[in-house]
């Protein structure tokens, strides 16, 4: 939800209760004035009357007693409430009446008193329209000032988002405009924190990447060259046990090599340094890296069906290759003689499944790293199948189906 | 052909221009980067191998101060980064291949060949041997006048053999030259076994030899042409 909307919704929320309260409170004030100035009103009636009874003995020609009770004394003046039948309307109508007694000529005579007071109906029906015309203009008010301050108080923080949403790691980090709201400003320098210490652990751990790859390598270069310049320059005179020597150090610095390669690649994966997304098709690029694989499976005489629909994702070429480079290898490495692997790629699923040893246990763990197999095989390369999945936020599963089937599936979110 | 090799590690060096000088080129060495740049500007070379983690700069530099020198001069990168981005930006500014740690000296041998015969150095691309012609970019091979049909892989490793007559060539080097860094299966040494005996059924059809041996288990050997005539 937008912060905009979030904010109309919670002051509507908020705004309820008020507003209930606001009209009781409104009802309540309304019927208490009322009978403040009904009261008031009949008070000066009564000192009228009284005053002019002192004067002439006798009650002014115009006025309000509605009635006259001998033999009744009050002591001090009392106010009554009472219905009486408004013969107009034919209905209840609540009056005020006000009881004083004067003494008229040695004999006390209890004076009625009486006004029309505002009815409950009618003090409600008031209230609703008073409350009702001032929510509409506080709303629209609401509505105006919201708008106005939400765009003019957040400015900073959309400017803030934008910049850092856009910043690619490894990229130059994004200069936060510093405003004059305190907490905008805390939050410009905590991101501004953070952001360089993840360009610093990502330069660091990028340029560890490659200066041992750089160190390994170069090592590597080295073992393997002379290697070959021993086999090629002693051609007859080596004896068996040398050559044997040869043999086994020339393929652990090519075990080496590939270990190392393989991990260097994982790490620069974990480190987000694949992070050119483009939009591609999957379709194409499997076609592309299937062409390489093509001689292979020919020569293993695999069967291989593909059954690719397009499928364009926005994923960085070079590990979208190094996906399908992986998959391939994993179904021809493990598969057996005259097997198949077949290929089945739409819009949302990826399935490759390939005819394989018997397996029993769980296929999950050939995605952990250097998993041990029948004979001895490193398992990284699902391991980085994986994580490029994980990167992405694909879904992938190992299963194996009648026994000997293995299948892999990726599906894309 | 006059070539400069520059790479920090002295060890490797001496390997890579020995190599060189052996394959009769006329090599030059640097060990850093201001040895290679003062070179550059000195002379010129039909050729640079470029290693770009140098100590004291970066070989990216070096290949642009060259093309500015010399434009002509073809370019290979060595370096151990597998970095995408160097590999991208070393080819952009005019690198012309790129090959990385470890390599094989056959595979920077055959490198440095195929750049010569781009950069129509050596004034043919045509390779003979034997009876043998290979036209490196019509990518065909007549025996005795009569066209052979390879496969691409097979072309690839005859190719190879080629451009280095009288050196082992281990499976894995092999393996690497025509499948790439990516590929490395356990089968693959049967493919090549199966791939260098169609090349040798295909040209002893033709009635001529092919003298490729396999050494030690370790890969196989063109031999060369001189010890043939003896």
């Amino acid at each position: 939800m937008k912060l905009i909307k979030k904010t109309y919704y919670l002051t509507s929320l908020w705004l309820l209760p008020v507003t209930i309260i606001g009209s009781i409170f409104c009802f309540l004030m309304i019927e208490h004035i009322s009978y403040e100035e009904t009261d008031e009103f009949l008070t000066y009636e009564m000192q009228r009357l009284v005053r002019y009874h002192e004067e002439h003995d006798d009650l002014p020609e115009f006025h309000k007693v509605a009635d006259i009770l001998p033999d009744i004394i009050y002591s001090e003046p009392a106010f009554k409430d009472t219905l009486l039948l408004e013969p107009g309307d034919n209905e209840m109508v609540p009056h005020r009446e006000l009881y004083f007694t004067i003494n008229h000529k040695g004999q006390p005579f209890t004076i009625v008193l009486r006004h029309l007071l505002l009815g409950r109906d009618d003090i409600a029906e008031g209230t609703l329209l008073i409350i009702v015309g001032l929510l509409l203009l506080m709303a629209t008010c609401l509505i105006l000032i919201l708008n106005i301050l939400t765009h003019k108080l957040w400015t900073p923080f959309y400017d803030t988002l934008k910049r850092i949403s856009t910043y690619k790691i490894g990229g130059t980090p994004p200069t936060l405009k510093n405003c004059n709201i305190d907490e905008f400003n805390a939050l410009n320098s905590t991101i501004k924190t953070l952001l360089t210490k993840i360009d610093g652990d990502y330069k660091r751990n990028k340029e560890f990447n490659e200066n041992l790859s750089h160190e390994l390598q170069t090592q590597l270069a080295i073992i393997r060259l002379t290697t070959e310049k021993i086999l090629n320059q002693n051609i007859n005179s080596l004896d068996s046990s040398t050559i044997e020597s040869v043999k086994s150090i020339y393929s652990s610095v090519n075990k080496l090599h590939q270990v190392q390669k393989s991990l260097m690649l994982l790490s620069k994966i974990g480190n987000l340094e694949y992070n050119e997304n483009v939009n591609i098709n999957l379709k194409e690029v499997l076609e592309q890296v299937f062409e390489k694989y093509l001689e292979a499976f020919e020569l293993r005489e695999i069967l291989v069906t593909l059954n690719l629909a397009d499928c364009p994702l926005s994923i960085d070429l070079g590990l979208a290759q190094i996906l399908a480079n992986n998959l391939f290898k994993n179904a021809l490495k493990h598969n057996v003689a005259n097997g198949f692997v077949a290929l089945t790629l739409n819009k949302k699923t990826f399935v490759i499944e390939n005819s394989g040893l018997p397996f029993k246990g769980n296929p999950e763990q050939f995605f952990q790293r250097f998993t041990k197999g029948e004979n001895g095989n490193y398992g990284i390369g699902l391991s980085i199948v994986k994580q490029i999945c994980e990167l992405y936020n694909y879904s992938i599963s190992y299963s194996i189906a009648d026994n000997s089937k293995h299948i892999i599936t990726i599906t894309f979110l | 052909m006059k070539l400069l090799v520059v790479e920090d590690n002295e060890e490797l060096l001496d390997i890579i221009v020995l190599t060189m000088i052996k394959e009769k080129y006329q090599c030059e060495k640097a060990v850093n980067f201001i040895d290679a740049d003062e070179k550059i500007h000195l002379y010129t070379y039909d050729i640079l191998i470029i290693d770009i983690n140098l100590p004291d700069g970066s070989g990216l530099d070096l290949i642009r101060h060259a093309k500015n020198n010399n434009p002509a001069s073809g370019i290979i990168v060595i370096s151990a980064r597998n970095s995408l981005e160097n590999k991208i930006e070393g080819l952009e500014i005019g690198a012309d291949d790129y090959i990385t740690k470890p390599f094989d000296v056959a595979e920077l041998v055959a490198r440095v060949k195929a750049l010569l015969r781009r950069r129509n150095f050596l004034g043919s691309d045509i390779i003979t041997y034997n009876e043998i012609t290979v036209d490196t970019t019509k990518r065909r091979v007549t025996v005795n006048n009569t066209n052979i049909e390879l496969t691409k892989s097979e072309f690839d490793i005859l190719l190879f053999f080629f451009s280095n007559p009288g050196r082992v060539l281990t499976k894995e080097t092999i393996a690497e030259h025509i499948w790439g860094d990516n590929m490395d299966l356990v089968d693959s040494f049967d493919f090549i076994y199966s791939h260098i005996k169609n090349i040798r059924r295909k040209i002893i059809e033709k009635g001529v030899k092919i003298p490729i041996k396999a050494v030690y288990g370790m890969g196989y050997k063109l031999e060369e042409l001189f010890d043939e005539i003896n």
